[in-house]
């Protein structure tokens, strides 16, 4: 019993001023320690959204479904895009699903540190598993999205594109949103703004990323600078891995991705210089 | 022969807080504010100088203090919410605390999910809280109330689980700020057996408290901090001591107040030891006079003076007038003296403030009013409990 707990919290602590936390061997170790905590507030995330909903869970499932099927009406039969274009509809469903699963994340990110001040004021635990938390159980939804567009794309007769790309987009995508997140949630923190100017920033990311477009749509000269925004390479590479369109240069799929590396690692390394100060800023 | 590594070790720590981040969130206005007058204009305010703390494995100290002298800033420093602007802080072993009234719970989670949340963050398995689990439900006496979220929990029982949780996660330190002061007089006897149950197993325990009773009665040792510096450390009995003494004007909830017509005036109260030497410290048991010096500005019949005593937390403790004395003073006029002699101050040791007064027979008329103007401390060798002395003996009687 006694190991057990000593291995769970290091039995020595020493806290002083000039220590930095990042160092990212520690940094594992010290998340896997508390991996029943990260749990535990995983599922708080996800319980508290469908608090004193009738469907709670259910909804998860129901809230993609009701999407597609409202975006296959409205623009499947009324607008017939599907005319000009056989598989604008699974583009559009497969960019909204994937850009959903980083909008989400960042809507969560903002109160991921604030909205546990009880905690954090009261409580010593690595602070990234706040944001780390929102981000996994924003996964759990995703996850079980990709199913529903799966048996979405089959109803329709689509065939699969190079699901081996999969998990390497999957994986990037998270680095992505938790990379965000943690950017955010930290920021949050010290300047409130931040809150209402993502509204903002979000709105333009969205439309600056191939999500209701196709990544061909946009000017050929812009196309190398629109790489540096992650959302195109993970949401093109979406789309070859599903629908086997929007095919790209692997190189620059690859740089796009990368981004999404860059950012978790910035996400990382401000978080933890920051999150030292929480307790006294909440 | 060599004492063994601290279980707390806080070497010369300071803190310090800016106002800016005091203020909270950071405004665009604040922001350029700042850069334009350059952060030379920042105040800042130090919360803890230099502080040095050692305490061995098995110890209990109590931190006493008035109120911003920095007692729940280097709890929280120990506890790891908040870092130390300089210095170290090392603990040896799981550290559980109750900072600030409550542990670490979430408001939107019932007192069930808590309870899991903060075994979680002490290191604990799923299943070693589910063993635990109805303990902590029994001793906080909140069975009906375990699955409601703990944010429609009366502060009474919020601290009521918190305090039960933190126990319960088998902490070699527990560190508490004030929770004891809080909870009903029955759960506040369960919270102190509780405690001595945790020192009894060999257990650190760090308090902070405003009831100096208590912290007195469980710590081995005692530290005596004031705007952000430990000034006095050891003994509990000379710590608590030294405390009344420095708090016998500040600390007092009662505030100093004057008023009256003015007719007579109490001028001055001198108060005299055995020796006849004025003094603000005064012996337990032993005679004390009291000189009240008065100036009636007009011939005033039949005044009735008086006095009263009172502690700093405000408990009156005794008072008397010349009228219930039957002391009947004709008039007067002009300046002159009164003389109040104890034949013996059987007030215990501790802090006081006396009040005097002067009116007129039927109370209808009030000349002045001087309410907790004199500070005195109390010293006193024997350790009774109480405010006041009662003169008793104990014998032995032959059974039946």
């Amino acid at each position: 019993m006694k190991h057990a707990v000593s291995h769970i919290i290091p039995n020595l602590t020493t806290l002083t001023a000039s220590q930095t936390l990042f160092d990212m061997v520690p940094l594992f170790r010290e998340i896997y320690a508390f991996r029943d905590l990260l749990w535990i507030l995983v599922g708080k995330n996800i319980k508290i959204r469908y608090k004193r909903s009738a469907l709670g869970f259910l909804w998860t499932f129901l809230n993609p479904v009701f999407m597609i099927i409202i975006y296959s009406i409205f623009l499947k039969i009324l607008l017939s895009f599907d005319a000009r274009d056989p598989l604008f509809l699974q583009r559009l469903v497969t960019g909204i699903l994937v850009w959903q699963f980083l909008a989400m994340c960042v809507g969560d990110s903002l109160h991921a540190v604030l909205g546990n001040a009880s905690l954090v004021k009261k409580t010593s635990f690595p602070r990234i598993i706040l944001p780390l938390s929102t981000v996994l159980a924003n996964f759990v939804n995703f996850a079980i999205t990709l199913p529903i567009l799966v048996v979405f794309l089959f109803v329709n007769g689509t065939t699969l594109g190079d699901m081996w790309l999969l998990p390497l987009v999957i994986a990037s995508q998270f680095a992505l949103c938790l990379g965000v997140s943690l950017i955010l949630s930290c920021m949050n923190v010290f300047f409130r703004d931040t809150e209402h100017l993502m509204s903002a920033v979000m709105l333009a990311w969205f439309f600056l990323s191939p999500i209701i477009y196709p990544f061909s749509k946009i000017p050929e000269a812009f196309q190398r600078l629109a790489l540096l925004n992650p959302m195109c390479g993970i949401v093109t590479a979406y789309r070859t891995a599903f629908l086997g369109t929007d095919l790209m240069a692997p190189r620059l799929v690859v740089i796009s991705l990368l981004m999404s590396w860059l950012i978790l690692a910035l996400g990382v390394s401000l978080f933890q210089r920051w999150q030292v100060n929480f307790g006294d800023k909440l | 022969m060599t004492t063994p590594a601290p279980i707390i070790d806080v070497r010369n720590v300071s803190k310090r807080f800016s106002l800016q981040q005091q203020r909270g969130e950071t405004t665009i206005k604040a922001i350029v504010v700042d850069a334009l007058r350059g952060h030379g204009k920042r105040r800042d305010f130090w919360a803890l100088r230099d502080v040095n703390v050692a305490v061995q494995q098995g110890e209990t100290v109590g931190i006493i203090g008035s109120n911003g002298a920095g007692k729940s800033t280097l709890l929280s420093l120990i506890s790891q919410t908040s870092q130390p602007t300089s210095g170290t802080i090392t603990t040896r072993g799981k550290v559980s605390s109750l900072l600030e009234l409550g542990a670490g719970f979430h408001p939107d989670l019932t007192g069930r999910e808590n309870v899991f949340l903060y075994g979680a963050i002490m290191g604990l398995s799923h299943r070693q809280m589910a063993e635990r689990f109805d303990q902590i439900v029994a001793f906080a006496e909140l069975a009906e109330w375990i699955d409601e979220p703990v944010k429609h929990y009366s502060s009474g029982m919020y601290v009521r689980l918190a305090f039960s949780v933190a126990v319960e996660v088998d902490p070699d330190i527990l560190i508490i700020d004030e929770v004891l002061a809080v909870g009903d007089a029955s759960f506040q006897r369960k919270c102190i057996a509780r405690i001595d149950a945790f020192k009894q197993a060999g257990k650190t325990l760090l308090v902070v408290s405003h009831d100096l009773n208590t912290v007195h009665t469980i710590s081995d040792q005692l530290i005596l901090m004031e705007k952000g510096q430990i000034i006095a450390t050891g003994d509990p009995d000379a710590v608590v001591a030294q405390y009344q003494w420095l708090s016998r004007e500040t600390a007092c909830t009662a505030e100093t107040k004057e008023w009256g017509t003015g007719a007579v005036k109490i001028k001055a109260a001198r108060f005299l030891d055995a020796e006849g030497q004025e003094a603000e410290e005064l012996q337990r048991g032993m005679p004390v006079r009291i000189e009240i010096g008065y100036e009636a500005s007009r011939r005033i019949d039949a005044p009735v003076f008086g006095f009263s005593i009172q502690t700093t937390s405000g408990i009156l403790v005794y008072g008397n007038n010349t009228q219930i004395e039957e002391f009947d003073l004709p008039f007067i006029e002009g300046k002159g003296t009164i003389t109040l002699d104890f034949s013996a101050l059987e007030l215990l040791a501790g802090a006081y403030l006396f009040s005097f007064s002067v009116h007129s027979q039927d109370h209808q008329t009030n000349y002045h009013r001087l309410d907790n103007g004199h500070p005195i401390t109390v010293r006193s060798e024997r350790r009774y409990e109480g405010v006041c002395h009662m003169p008793v003996r104990w014998s032995v009687g032959k059974g039946k």
